[in-house]
C-alpha cells in the first residue's frame, strides 16, 4: 500500500473505533471538521505536484485535484454555515493533517520520474482510504440530511479522482 | 411585370420566407444535459438537426462537454453555469468531460 497509505488507513480506523467507543460516532461537527482537513490534505499535495511536477499529465492531474478539492471545501464551508454547524476538530481530523504534513515533506525530498511516482501512488491510497471513510464512517454517521446529501454527492468525485489516478499511476509504469 | 406587381411578389415571398423560418424555428426543441454527481444525464441524448442542448453544471467544480470529433467543444463550465450548444449535423457525437476523463456522453442528432 506504501507506508503513508498505512498510517491514513490507520488513522481512520483508531480514530473512528476511538469516536465510536466514546459516542457511537463521529458528530457532525466533527464530520465537518474531518471533510474540510481530508480536502486540504489532497490540496497541499496538489499545489507541491503542480509546482514540482515535470510531467504534463501528473500537473494537469494535480491541478485537477486543487480545483475540485477546493470546490468541494467551498461547498462544505458553505453548507456548515448555513447550518451553523462550527467544525470541532477531532483526532481524525487531526490526524489526516499531520500524516498529510509527513507526505509533503517526504515528498519534497523528491523530484523527477520519483517524484510523481510517489505522488501518484499516495494519490491512489489516499482517495481510496477516503472514499471508504466516506461510505463507513461518514456517511453513516451524519445526522444533518443536507450534510449526509452533500457527502454522497461529493462521493462520485472522489471515485472519479481515483479511477483518474489509478490510469495515471499505470502510465507511470509503462 | 409592372412595379406593383414586383413589390406585391417580393413582399409575399418575403412573407413566405418569414412564415418558413419562424415555423422551423418553432419546431425546434431544447433539450437539458445535467451534470451532477461527476456524470452527465443523461448519457445518451437524441435530438434532431436545429435542436438546442444546453448542459448545465451542478457539480462545485467546472466540467466541459468536448466532442471526441471536436465537432463541439463547451470549454470549461463553471460551478451553476450552463452552455448552449445548436446541434447542426445530423450524426453520434461521442463526447467526454476533458478534465474527468471518466465522465462520458453521446450526443445522438438525427434529420
Amino acid at each position: 500500500m506504501g507506508r503513508s497509505g498505512l498510517v491514513v488507513a490507520g488513522v481512520f480506523m483508531l480514530a473512528a473505533s476511538a469516536v465510536s467507543a466514546q459516542t457511537g460516532g463521529p458528530t457532525d461537527p466533527q464530520i465537518a471538521a474531518i471533510v474540510v482537513a481530508a480536502n486540504q490534505v489532497d490540496i497541499n499535495a496538489g499545489k507541491l505536484a503542480e509546482s514540482k511536477s515535470g510531467n504534463k499529465e501528473v500537473k494537469a492531474f494535480a491541478e485537477r485535484m486543487v480545483t475540485d478539492h477546493t470546490g468541494v471545501n467551498k461547498q462544505a464551508t458553505a453548507l456548515v454555515t448555513k447550518l451553523k454547524v462550527k467544525p470541532e476538530e477531532n483526532d481524525t481530523s487531526k490526524s489526516l493533517k499531520s500524516g498529510g504534513d509527513d507526505t509533503l515533506k517526504r515528498l519534497k525530498a523528491l523530484k523527477g520520474a520519483e517524484f510523481d511516482k510517489a505522488y501518484v501512488d499516495n494519490e491512489v491510497t489516499y482517495h481510496q482510504t477516503v472514499l471508504d471513510a466516506v461510505d463507513k464512517t461518514l456517511i453513516p454517521n451524519a445526522k444533518n440530511e443536507e450534510l449526509k446529501s452533500l457527502l454522497v454527492k461529493v462521493r462520485p468525485a472522489f471515485v472519479a479522482h481515483l479511477e483518474h489516478a489509478k490510469h495515471l499511476q499505470a502510465s507511470l509504469a509503462k | 411585370m409592372s412595379t406593383p406587381r414586383v413589390a406585391v411578389s417580393i413582399a409575399l415571398s418575403s412573407l413566405l420566407s418569414a412564415a418558413l423560418f419562424v415555423s422551423i424555428s418553432a419546431f425546434a426543441a431544447n433539450h437539458t444535459v445535467v451534470i451532477d454527481g461527476v456524470i452527465f444525464t443523461p448519457a445518451t441524448l437524441t435530438v434532431k438537426t436545429g435542436d438546442t442542448v444546453t448542459w448545465v453544471n451542478k457539480d462545485p467544480f467546472p466540467h466541459t462537454a468536448t466532442a471526441q470529433d471536436n465537432s463541439f467543444d463547451s470549454r470549461e463550465i463553471a460551478t451553476n453555469k450552463r452552455w448552449k450548444y445548436t446541434a447542426r449535423n445530423a450524426g453520434s457525437f461521442p463526447y467526454m468531460c476533458t478534465l474527468h476523463p471518466t465522465m462520458k456522453g453521446t450526443l445522438i442528432v438525427s434529420r
